[in-house]
């Protein structure tokens, strides 16, 4: 088999990669040893990439971990251990890991330390779109935000030399695309490096206790100080100056991250490239103030171009009031951009037209419009999930009361929309029985309260809240959808597989055993394959009515997994149809069950399976009050 | 000729292969010498969801995204979803479209009402005359697999003498990246699309 050529050690040839992949690239050529991290979208690419560079740099250590604070940590350990490491992971998963971090800020780095934070402005799959840059100011520890997948890799490459020499953590803050779009890389040179590892005795260093830690807060200080100078420096700020003028003005542009390729794709459109200034960053904290100070000397309008929040626009404002140029510069930002939201390309056309008074016209919308329904992401044809909340729904009704369905974070979630509608809170992973736990003491005498969540969510931050229900006695009921994988960012193994993320096999961790070493009595356990709808509707009807922390166990393989795992076995999967004589256009199995390869024909107001995409997994025989779902004999 | 600019997307449902056909063409832009960037939609969006890919080749591009009315080429691998990016397309756009629609799941259960492909063809007639319906579904079932789609409208794309990048680029590109089991139905899939896109912009002439 020839090797990819992501992990050729070829300095100058040139490849396509993701921007994660690009930035796995710059890790593997950094030298580092550690790599930890959780799967979240769109950070996930990351560390399975290394993953597969381990099978060729068996050097390379990486896991994923149960969470992203233990993801931060054990990459910390080794930083601690002089080995460079790194932990990645998504905005949100930083919530997560910043109790280690903002303390390992203190103590810094020893092997170079690099802390990766993908952020998705517009939530294209997450729950809010906080913007982590401000974790670095909160921290004090430098941000680098690339680019480009090319500056990816080289600024990755660069940030764990730069924490050696610094001592300090790094923070690498990307956003979606980056992570989620390619491009061509020139690789370098991948580094062997010979140092003695081993974890270092200073426990001056790494006991954080107060004594201690008023004398790092201190060095951190200095340290940043020292960085602080560093960055007019940097060698991926640069600052270019130009004293033509447009319309009268002279004008200057601050960016970084993709915001800045595309400023400059649209300076290019306007063909005025070369008559602005440009301060482009590689570095977003501490800033390059002298760099800061001469552009805002040289022109009459600013223009700090950045998603989210006013970041680098309130330190702009903060150095010109210092350097007592508030009067001779006008410094825009939030007046112009919007403060939510990823920017669309011709947002740059429009919002440089606006502030300089260029020609340009909006591309014309014409008058009638066709409206097209949204197609939302759905869970898939034979998911699981599915089967899990229609059977809730039938005791829902059979029961006349609503369930508090408090929910987490994972594909379910997607059960929210129609028809379905089987949950009622969504805010950060674990939270279902969090949320449970407290809306239990309101709530539980009128409905039932259940904290729904999937296999991984439950490891990664679920479990202290089992005990904590189990301890208090809160009368909720715990329903694990077990799909034997973290299928919404790909499949990743967790715990429950006890598959390693190099497909070695590791130690599983049962999760009924768990639940009972949480405290959870055994006749207070249920343990039923999802896709058998009728006794999961009546062994869960069973949990519902009993009294105490209740664990309901719903398991299946993802479908997506599994009918990967059939193609491959050449396993056939059973033909299910729908009797056309026996359907009588109920539309039952469609408005409620709501399988995406349940086609309802309008015509003849029959329902029809679509083979194409059925998996064959025959829960909506059971859905079916007339009996006119079958399963194909003789296959 | 030197390129400055190539903007194309592709649109289309979470699981036709929008983003191997992506892949496809980086790959293939890169062979052919060019600077590349793509911006691709993964994670949720893909469970059955609208996705819109990017792709952006030329010496004068730097970031991945592209601003509506600015692309040269929409291919869209399920016909109302050309609708749902038109403003992506400019009277001067080439929009290639296989003509099979497919119906929200959920669009039943809101109570509302899908387009055809008669709507979707005249609406889109506003915005450019350059619209082309391939019956690529069609065809890629006749070939024994839906799922080479995405290659088959590859192939009309070329065909239609629109995509500056080369034959061999693409068909080297489709080597690397598609697994050796799959290979000879796509590269059928591939030829029939030439053979479309071939016929579909000789019409026009």
């Amino acid at each position: 088999m020839s090797i990819p050529q992501f992990v050729e050690n070829a300095p100058g040839l040139r490849i396509i990669l993701l921007g994660n992949e690009a930035i796995a690239r710059g890790i593997l050529e950094a030298g580092v040893v550690i790599g930890a991290g959780y799967p979240g979208t769109p950070s996930s690419e990351i560390l399975s990439t290394l993953a597969e560079m381990q099978k060729y740099y068996p050097n390379l250590k990486v896991e994923w971990s149960i969470n992203e604070k233990v993801a931060f940590e054990v990459a910390y350990g080794g930083s601690m251990s002089n080995a460079r490491s790194f932990a990645s992971m998504k905005h949100v998963g930083l919530n997560v890991a910043s109790d280690a971090f903002m303390t390992a800020a203190y103590a810094g780095a020893r092997g170079g330390m690099v802390l990766i934070s993908a952020d998705d402005p517009s939530c294209y799959s997450s729950q809010n779109e906080q913007d982590n840059r401000y974790f670095g100011l909160h921290a004090l520890v430098p941000i680098f935000e690339p680019s480009t997948p090319q500056e990816a890799k080289d600024l990755i490459k660069y940030a764990f030399d730069f924490s050696e020499d610094f001592q300090t953590l790094v923070l690498f803050r990307t956003t979606t695309r980056l992570n989620h779009g390619r491009g061509d890389v020139v690789l370098g040179e991948i580094k062997k490096i010979d140092r003695e590892y081993g974890f270092d005795w200073d426990r001056s260093r790494w006991v954080c206790l107060p004594s201690h830690s008023r004398v790092l807060r201190f060095k951190l200080l200095e340290r940043l100080q020292e960085i602080s100078d560093f960055a007019n420096e940097f060698p991926y700020n640069s600052l270019k100056i130009s004293d033509e003028k447009i319309n009268g003005k002279r004008y200057g542009f601050v960016a970084a991250g993709i915001p800045y390729a595309q400023l400059i794709d649209a300076l290019n459109f306007f063909n005025i490239r070369e008559k602005v200034s440009i301060l482009k960053l590689g570095m977003v904290f501490p800033p390059p103030k002298r760099l800061i100070k001469e552009l805002l000397k040289e022109v009459d309008r600013v223009l700090v171009v950045e998603e989210l929040e006013p970041f680098i626009e309130n330190i702009l404002k903060q150095i010109a009031y210092e350097e007592g140029l508030a009067k001779e510069v006008e410094i825009h930002g939030k007046d112009f951009l919007p403060q939510n939201g990823e920017f669309p390309a011709e947002l740059y056309l429009e919002t440089l037209a606006g502030l300089m008074d260029l020609e340009y016209a909006s591309v014309a919308v014409p008058n009638d419009l066709l409206i097209i329904p949204p197609r939302l992401p759905i869970l898939c044809p034979g998911c699981s999930h599915r089967s899990s909340f229609y059977a809730i729904k039938q005791i829902e009704k059979k029961m006349k009361t609503k369930f508090v369905n408090s929910s987490d974070i994972g594909c379910y979630t997607l059960a929210v929309y129609k028809p379905l509608e089987g949950l009622d809170t969504e805010i950060c992973m674990g939270a279902s029985i969090g949320l449970a736990n407290g809306i239990s003491k309101i709530q539980s005498e009128k409905n039932p309260v259940l904290a729904i969540l999937g296999d991984s969510t439950f490891f990664h931050s679920g479990i202290p809240a089992l005990i904590n229900a189990v301890h208090n006695q809160n009368d909720i009921l715990v329903m694990i959808l077990d799909n034997r994988a973290t299928s919404m960012t790909g499949f990743q193994d967790n715990p429950g597989t006890g598959i390693k993320i190099t497909k070695e096999i590791g130690t599983r961790v049962i999760i009924e055993d768990l639940v009972q070493g949480c405290g959870v009595k055994k006749e207070n356990l249920w343990v039923v394959d999802s896709n058998n709808l009728p006794e999961m509707i009546e062994k869960l009807e069973d949990a519902v009515n009993a009294k105490g922390v209740r664990v309901f166990i719903s398991r299946h393989k993802c479908s997506l997994l599994e009918i990967n795992e059939f193609r491959l076995k050449q396993i056939k999967t059973p033909i299910i149809k729908i009797d056309p004589e026996k359907c009588k256009g109920c539309l039952l199995c469609v408005d409620k069950f709501g399988c995406p390869s349940i086609i309802f024909k309008e015509r003849e107001k029959k329902a029809h399976i679509d083979q194409e995409s059925c998996r064959g997994c025959g829960v909506c025989i059971d859905v079916c009050i007339h009996d006119a779902i079958y399963k194909e004999e003789g296959e | 000729m030197e390129i400055r600019n190539f903007n194309l997307l592709i649109v289309g449902v979470g699981g036709q292969g929008v983003i191997s056909a992506i892949q496809i063409l980086t790959k293939a832009a890169l062979f052919d010498n060019y600077k590349v960037r793509t911006a691709e939609t993964h994670g949720m969006a893909q469970r059955g969801g609208s996705v819109a890919s990017f792709l952006r080749f030329g010496s004068g591009i730097e970031g991945p995204l592209i601003a509506k009315g600015n692309c040269q080429v929409v291919l869209a691998f399920e016909a109302s979803e050309a609708v749902r990016y038109f403003n992506y397309a400019d009277s001067n756009t080439f929009i290639f479209i296989n003509n099979k629609i497919i119906v929200p799941p959920t669009v039943h259960s809101m109570d509302m009402e899908y387009p055809n492909i008669e709507n979707i063809q005249k609406f889109l007639h506003q915005i450019s005359s350059n619209i082309f319906l391939v019956n690529g579904h069609e065809e890629a079932l006749k070939l024994g697999n839906p799922r080479t789609l995405n290659v088959l409208m590859l192939g009309v794309l070329l065909g239609s003498g629109k995509l500056p990048i080369s034959r061999e680029a693409i068909e080297k590109s489709m080597m690397v990246l598609i697994p050796k089991k799959y290979q000879k139905i796509n590269e059928i899939a591939f030829k029939k699309g030439i053979e479309k896109g071939k016929f579909i912009i000789s019409e026009i002439k």
